[in-house]
């Protein structure tokens, strides 16, 4: 990213930014609120949702103005961002009011379409209802994380999350990402007796070695160790047995009876 | 010179102000009980604290896929970036102390930040155990 | 043969044109995608037959050759003979043995295979005074037709690959930039973007690698102005595309060009090998140094792969989804390199414009639309077909003159143009100029040149409905608007046709529209509206019909009329019983035929051949 730094205005106040930054992240920086429902800062953005749509308009531009997602915009020298106006407000009323139509019981969508004062669709809902937004994180962390397993298929109203082919996804190490990081919940899986299921696709699990509860698929063990380019044994161990390790070799310290100027356990290095 | 929190065990009452301060301090009172340091009794008035190393090396940051863990050079902590973690998880499995917890509810990691150069916890330890020097 | 210099093309050329004068006939039948729907390969093969069998060759030092599209697409096959100019419509196989015997041995015309004008009713006997191509002015089509696409040295016989010559040796990049932005050329694929303003970008943008792209992905229904020029004329779209590059220094390409279009596939691939082996592309063109070269890349099929930053990722191997263009292609394009994108149209202009000059092509169309646009058209005309004409010229022309006006003189009702995101002019807006401001400010827009005219019998919501479906079913759904708000606006619309409107729809329906045309994040979702808004703004009476009194004005949508035979018209012809599918209709002889209506599908068969225009929609 450039270093140049370049001043812009966002609702009235001047901020100063590196050029290449987007509105979003000015405004996140200045605690100005953005609604957002596709945005992740640890994913590329895309400009899906629509809602982070700002005014913009600029000195030299001679009036004009218009709407843009604060996701992708880079800002500019001069720039005049306004984030919140009737003809904005409308723009992500019916952004989530059309978001309603489509998924009437997503309960984060009711809550996100409530504090915009949308309580109801006003439009016929969709003949086929999911919960799924198509906001597209889960396709986006997969790549992140190197796997690319799922995509969308199809195109249009019958656009779906979907793996190659609808089969089960081969590159799929089911590390549960997507799942995750899902805003309605809409990708389901499960762990039972070791075994997880996730892309109608099971994967045996690694047990904590200490108390054998399961820890994470094999495949994504293999997957991350040398992802991180640590020994798979660092993960094998579940975070409550490690501490009761920790807490372990301390307490054996303590037995051993060192003296007491040994006592102190640092901490930070 | 960088300061390090620093922890001398017997001095401990295992009174719990720490695990109280830090919850208050990252989560506000709704989050109590999710505390980034934990003091536990072995008994017989042997007392012990356990929170983040900040490794040099850490397994945490190499595992996690985004980039959500990262030092930060002023203060030497090792510090989450909430809006950047995915919540898979890794790190809390890769560490090998067991420090990293999880916050079910947000769906991210969290971890001692060192309350960005004034540790609540050691603000707050009434009998010393925690010092931030 | 390689060709190294200026010097070794002119000789090529001279030989190619010295081939041809040795011809004392020509048979040229047309082989573009509907002449060969309609039976022109088997018409191409009478022809060799009997001139192998008959030794047509030697005796009458005739020459043959199939081309491409001529553009009267619907009278075809179409047979030309030259230099007579004679223009044979419709001829089949067995036409073949009389075109020999009577026109290529006696001279004699055969009057039944001629055209014959629709409103004159005139037999016409020569091409160029057929009105449908009297008023057409050539600059994209000037070789199609003409000569043979799969042969290069055909192509170098009309001046093919002069105008690369000229600007590799006498022109300095930046001049051709400036000649292009001289001539006024706008981009053709419906953006109308200057296009010597996107070169001169591209040209100073930092990164040196440098991609030129040919948008061959036309997706339009119904229109076929750029597949023409690819299967018709392929080398002249090559020639603008390495004129384009040695303008912004690109020394890569594509031809993004749909996989259903096999033909226009097949003839590119075919003049790229000709190119290359002529050294028109590759390494050191003309032996100037210079290099470039191209290959085909092709698309699925995807409308919204015609959008360019979609038509990007799909020529990278990926999904063909839009991206945001806050930082424009000719900076951050394929590849992420600076990337120049123009239509098939646009690159076969540039040559022209390098040849024959920036002024020649500025002193044709209007101010701030120059030269010339090519159109299918299409719908309720009397002719059909592939037209060029200058900008600036009225939609009354293009629709009386040279498509001869309506079907069956009936009346003209809307004209849509700018394919499915485009929008209908009624008919006071006839006499408006053709070019790209005007449309826009009309409500619809150039695109790229779909041009459907409609009759009386035409429903406005029926047409805003059949595009608004097109427009679902292509949207590539990444966005919401597009995806959700095309979808609820069509579904709205259905309902109206169907019977089910309900007061304040179009209220609502204007809304949406409004938030759908500011929140798109392409092209195409920002204008998915335009077929419903310029319905709206034009045919609003109609809407309300449909809404408000349930009819359909029309007599299309189907819940919403009945058929009745008027008694006062009807002559008891019976046509209309005859044709009645459901046998529905009764009536003695020369006696008042009736309608039961409760039988009825309103199928409309018998308004079609009702002689006396008896059956009314009610």
């Amino acid at each position: 990213m450039s270093e140049k730094v370049v001043n812009l205005e966002i609702n009235g106040r001047g901020f100063q930014a590196r050029e290449g930054m987007t509105i979003l992240e000015v405004a996140k920086r200045e605690g100005i609120p953005i609604p957002t429902l596709c945005h992740h800062d640890a994913l590329e953005p895309v400009g899906a949702c629509r809602l982070c749509m700002v005014e913009i308009t600029h000195p030299n531009w001679r009036g004009w103005k218009g709407l843009v997602t604060a996701c992708l915009y880079p800002v500019e020298e001069g720039l005049q961002v306004t984030t919140e106006s009737q003809e904005i407000h409308q723009v992500r009323k019916t952004i989530l009011d059309l978001l309603l139509a489509r998924c009437p019981d997503a309960p984060y969508i009711q809550k996100v379409a409530a504090e915009h004062g949308v309580t109801a669709t006003s439009f016929k809902k969709n003949e086929v209802q999911t919960v799924c937004i198509l906001c597209g994180l889960c396709v986006r962390v997969c790549a992140v994380k190197g796997c690319n397993a799922i995509g969308t298929a199809r195109r249009g109203i019958r656009r779906e999350i979907a793996a190659p082919f609808g089969m089960p996804p081969p590159d799929c190490i089911g590390c549960t990402s997507c799942a995750h990081i899902c805003p309605t919940d809409a990708i389901p899986w499960e762990d039972v007796n070791g075994v997880r299921k996730i892309w109608d696709q099971e994967f045996e699990m690694v047990r904590c070695v200490s108390c054998g509860r399961p820890i994470m698929p094999v495949t994504q063990l293999e997957f991350e160790a040398k992802r991180a380019g640590i020994s798979p044994d660092y993960m094998t161990t579940c975070p409550a047995c490690s501490q009761q390790k920790t807490l372990e070799t301390i307490r054996t310290a303590f037995t051993i009876k060192r003296p007491a100027s040994e006592d102190a356990v640092e901490a930070a290095s | 010179m960088q300061k390090t929190l620093v922890i001398t065990p017997s001095r401990c009452t295992a009174c719990r102000t720490c695990e109280l301060a830090c919850s208050f301090k990252h989560a506000g009172p709704a989050g109590l009980g999710i505390s980034r340091i934990r003091a536990f009794m072995f008994g017989e008035g042997k007392n012990q604290i356990l929170t983040c190393f900040q490794c040099d090396d850490a397994a945490c940051v190499k595992v996690c896929p985004v980039t959500a863990l990262a030092r930060n050079e002023a203060t030497g902590a090792i510090e989450v970036d909430e809006d950047r973690c995915i919540g898979c998880g890794l790190c809390s499995l890769a560490c090998p102390f067991g420090h990293m917890a999880h916050d079910g509810r947000m769906a991210i990691a969290i971890k001692c930040d060192l309350c960005g150069g004034q540790p609540a916890c050691a603000t707050f330890c009434p009998t010393r155990t925690l010092e931030y020097i | 043969m390689r060709i190294n210099s200026v010097k070794s093309l002119t000789r090529a050329a001279g030989r190619a044109r010295g081939e041809r004068k040795r011809l004392e006939t020509e048979v040229l039948v047309c082989a573009g995608t509907g002449c060969l729907a309609n039976g022109s390969m088997d018409v191409a093969e009478a022809f060799l037959g009997a001139i192998r069998r008959r030794k047509l060759e030697a005796r009458l030092k005739l020459g043959f050759k199939t081309t491409g599209c001529h553009g009267f697409c619907e009278k075809g096959p179409l047979v030309i003979i030259q230099p007579q100019g004679i223009f044979y419509k419709g001829v089949k196989a067995k036409d073949v043995k009389e075109i020999v015997d009577q026109t290529l041995l006696k001279g004699q015309v055969i009057q039944r295979l001629l055209y014959r004008d629709p409103n004159t009713k005139q037999r016409v006997e020569q091409y160029a005074e057929i009105p449908f191509y009297s008023k057409q002015h050539r600059i994209a089509l000037r070789n199609i037709g003409k000569i043979d696409p799969k042969c290069i040295d055909d192509c170098l016989a009309v001046g093919g690959y002069t105008g690369l010559a000229k600007a590799l040796t006498e022109m300095k990049p930046t001049e051709v930039i400036d000649a292009v932005t001289e001539s006024g050329l706008r981009g053709r694929g419906g953006g109308g973007f200057p296009t010597g303003r996107k070169w001169k970008t591209c040209r100073e943008a930092e990164d040196p690698t440098k991609y030129v792209l040919c948008n061959a992905d036309e997706g339009d229904p119904g229109a076929f102005m750029d597949r023409s020029i690819c299967e018709g004329d392929p080398h002249a779209v090559l020639e603008g595309m390495v004129i384009g590059a040695w303008a912004v220094g690109a020394s890569k390409g594509y031809i993004y060009v749909r996989e259903e279009y096999p033909l226009a596939v097949k003839h590119l691939q075919a003049a790229i090998e000709q190119a290359r082996e002529r050294g028109f592309l590759g390494d050191d063109i003309l032996g100037t140094g210079f290099s470039y070269d191209v290959q085909i890349a092709r698309g699925g099929g995807a409308f919204v792969c015609g959008e360019s930053s979609a038509l990007m990722k799909s020529v990278a191997g990926e999904v063909g989804e839009p991206r945001a263009k806050y930082v424009h292609s000719v900076i951050r394009g394929l590849y992420d390199k600076p990337t120049v994108l123009n239509n098939v149209e646009t690159w076969a202009n540039v040559p022209w414009i390098i040849t024959e000059g920036a002024a020649a092509f500025a002193s044709l169309g209007t101010k701030k639309s120059t030269g010339t646009k090519t159109f299918s058209l299409v719908g309720k005309v009397k002719n059909t077909g592939l037209v060029e004409v200058p900008m600036g010229i009225t939609l009354r022309e293009i629709i009386y003159d040279i498509g001869g006006g309506i079907i069956k003189n009936r009346p003209f009702k809307g004209v849509q143009t700018g394919g499915p995101s485009g929008g209908c002019l009624p008919e006071g807006k006839l006499d408006l100029p053709v070019d790209f401001d005007t449309l826009t400010e009309a409500g619809s827009m150039m695109g790229s040149g779909g041009m459907i005219v409609m009759d009386d019998r035409t429903c406005m919501v029926d047409v805003a409905r059949y595009f608004l479906k097109f427009l679902v079913d292509e949207s590539c759904g990444k966005c919401v608007p597009c995806r959700e708000g095309v979808h609820q606006l069509h579904q709205t619309v259905n309902d109206i046709c169907a019977g089910n409107g309900r007061p304040g729809d179009l209220e609502r329906i204007e809304a949406l529209s409004d938030v759908v045309v500011k929140a798109s994040l392409c092209a195409l979702g920002k204008s998915a509206p335009n077929p419903i808004l310029s319905t709206l703004r034009y045919f609003r009476e109609e809407y309300e019909a449909h809404i408000n009194d349930r009819k359909c004005p029309a007599g299309v949508c189907r819940n919403l009329f009945t058929f009745r035979i008027s008694p006062e018209i009807c002559n008891g012809c019976g046509l209309c019983a005859k044709s009645c599918p459901v046998d529905c209709i009764a009536g003695e002889k020369k006696e008042v035929h009736v309608i039961d209506a409760s039988v009825c599908t309103r199928c409309g068969a018998c308004r079609n051949v009702c002689p006396t225009d008896a059956v009314e929609v009610i």
